[in-house]
């Protein structure tokens, strides 16, 4: 039910529809945990939204699962009424397979594939500066 | 010129109203899924095997459930509160007697016998360019309210960047997290474990393991059909038949050792409870399922009804025929007395 005073909101900031994340229960501390969100563009991030379209858990569970919920019918009303999806969503939708693969996800992937073979080359090279020491010393 | 572009605004904004609150019509409307409403729909009409759900089948066996009212509305573990006591007259107390039979063929509805689920090995995509992105794996469920649960979309994204669908286990651990049904749990309950089992066996509550499967886990599961095989071997070898007369587990108790042919167990205990009519329904659901079998042709070929199958079968296909035949003919002796006095 859209009451009076969201339509002189909208009015009022001439805003738009966003689908984000907005953080849910940050009264704890170090326990994060996300709702996706259709709310408008000015309002605060954990304030008040239109519609909460899905959840997301960054923190994996005991099956290292890191469990996302999308309500994709809702989802398409929204993009059709010509809502924004921030970028996190996005890169969420894309890994769901909804939406085309977003770049940067791509991106934090080569560069963490990089950073795993930088620290493999550098054990390496400790590994065998180690070895090189120990028959000197000895 | 501002009250124009308000009007506007207030008109857009009513269509998107009126949107939202039919689809939540939609939504109260929505019904919970029952148990045996998938059955009628896939099961094909066999006419080489009668499957579970054929009316016939199913005719014989709530036949052979049996209906004791004292049985199926027994005191359950439930909230205690006082007694209502009410002054009837005979007409209204049959009335209510009635009621009580429908409400007790709708507790004594069988759950579906389903053939076992096959594994879902579906991969939609493999980027090897997301090879390393994260250590985790994402798990993606489509929360839509009005669709069953059978064909909501659940993906995983895997590390190595693959993009399959959820296995079996893990839809239903998920659909269990987002629309939690009352009384399942996310993990089995330790009572499935084979050690637990035997203690409960040894308890006689058969029945009680049975209800706690039926909640917990989907009738196609590997879960479910071990249990209740374990459930049957167990009650076959020590013939505690009895304990699953007139609850809903009976029917599937039938069509699981009609289709291992060991039905003589059971045969012998309906004769011993003196339920012949029972005897003779179950040896014809046994010709229903095996038309090639020896006592089906020839009580086929002598067209037979009554005592005579269940004289044919103990000739033909019991292991304890002696048994049997002394059953039928102190059967006929008392019958013969209770005609001629």
């Amino acid at each position: 039910m859209v009451h009076l005073s969201s339509l002189l909101l909208k009015k009022y900031h001439g805003g738009y529809v966003v689908l984000r994340l907005a953080l849910a229960g940050h009264k704890q501390a170090n326990r994060p945990f996300y709702r996706i969100v259709a709310a408008y563009n000015k309002r605060a991030r954990d304030g008040k939204y239109i519609e909460q379209l899905g959840s997301y858990d960054p923190l994996p569970n005991i099956y290292n699962e890191k469990l996302v919920s999308f309500n994709f019918d809702r989802i398409k009303y929204w993009i059709g009424c010509g809502a924004h999806p921030s970028k996190p969503v996005a890169k969420l939708l894309g890994l769901a397979g909804f939406f085309p693969l977003h770049p940067m996800t791509i991106t934090e992937a080569e560069r963490r594939r990089a950073q795993t073979q930088r620290t493999e080359t550098a054990t390496g090279t400790e590994e065998t500066v180690e070895e090189g020491q120990k028959p000197v010393e000895v | 010129m501002a009250a124009l572009s308000t009007a506007r605004c207030l008109f857009r904004s009513y269509s998107r109203v009126k949107n939202v609150q039919k689809s939540k019509q939609i939504l109260m409307k929505c019904s919970v899924r029952t148990f045996c409403s998938e059955t009628q729909d896939n099961a094909p009409t066999d006419n080489a095997k009668p499957s579970f759900s054929d009316p016939a089948v199913q005719d014989v066996l709530t036949r052979i459930t049996g209906l004791d009212l004292q049985k199926v509305f027994r005191p359950i573990k439930q909230e205690l509160k006082p007694p209502a006591y009410q002054l009837m007259t005979d007409k209204q107390l049959e009335e209510a007697v009635d009621l009580a039979t429908e409400q007790a063929k709708k507790l004594l509805q069988m759950p579906p016998v389903l053939p076992e689920r096959k594994p879902i090995n579906d991969v939609l995509c493999e980027d090897k360019m997301l090879d390393g992105m994260d250590t985790a794996k994402y798990v993606f469920t489509d929360i839509t309210y009005n669709i069953p649960h059978r064909e909501r979309f659940i993906v995983v994204r895997q590390p190595n960047g693959t993009l399959r669908k959820a296995s079996w286990e893990e839809r239903d651990r998920l659909i269990q997290v987002y629309f939690p049904k009352s009384g399942r749990k996310i993990t089995a309950p330790l009572i499935f474990e084979e050690k637990n089992l035997k203690l409960v066996y040894s308890q006689d509550r058969h029945e009680d393991v049975l209800d706690l499967c039926l909640v917990q886990f989907e009738p196609d599961s590997s879960e479910y059909i071990k249990v209740h095989a374990a459930t049957y071997e167990n009650l076959d070898k020590h013939g505690k038949y009895d304990l699953l007369r007139s609850t809903r587990h009976f029917g599937g108790l039938t069509w699981y050792l009609v289709n291992a042919r060991r039905v003589d167990g059971l045969i012998v205990d309906m004769l011993k409870r003196e339920l012949f009519q029972d005897a003779v329904s179950l040896v014809s659901l046994f010709h229903m399922v095996h038309p090639h079998s020896e006592s089906a042709q020839e009580a086929a070929s002598q067209q037979a009804t009554g005592i005579d199958l269940l004289k044919i079968y103990a000739q033909k296909e019991s292991q304890r025929s002696g048994y049997i035949e002394l059953a039928l003919q102190a059967y006929e002796q008392t019958a013969a007395e209770g005609s001629a006095a």
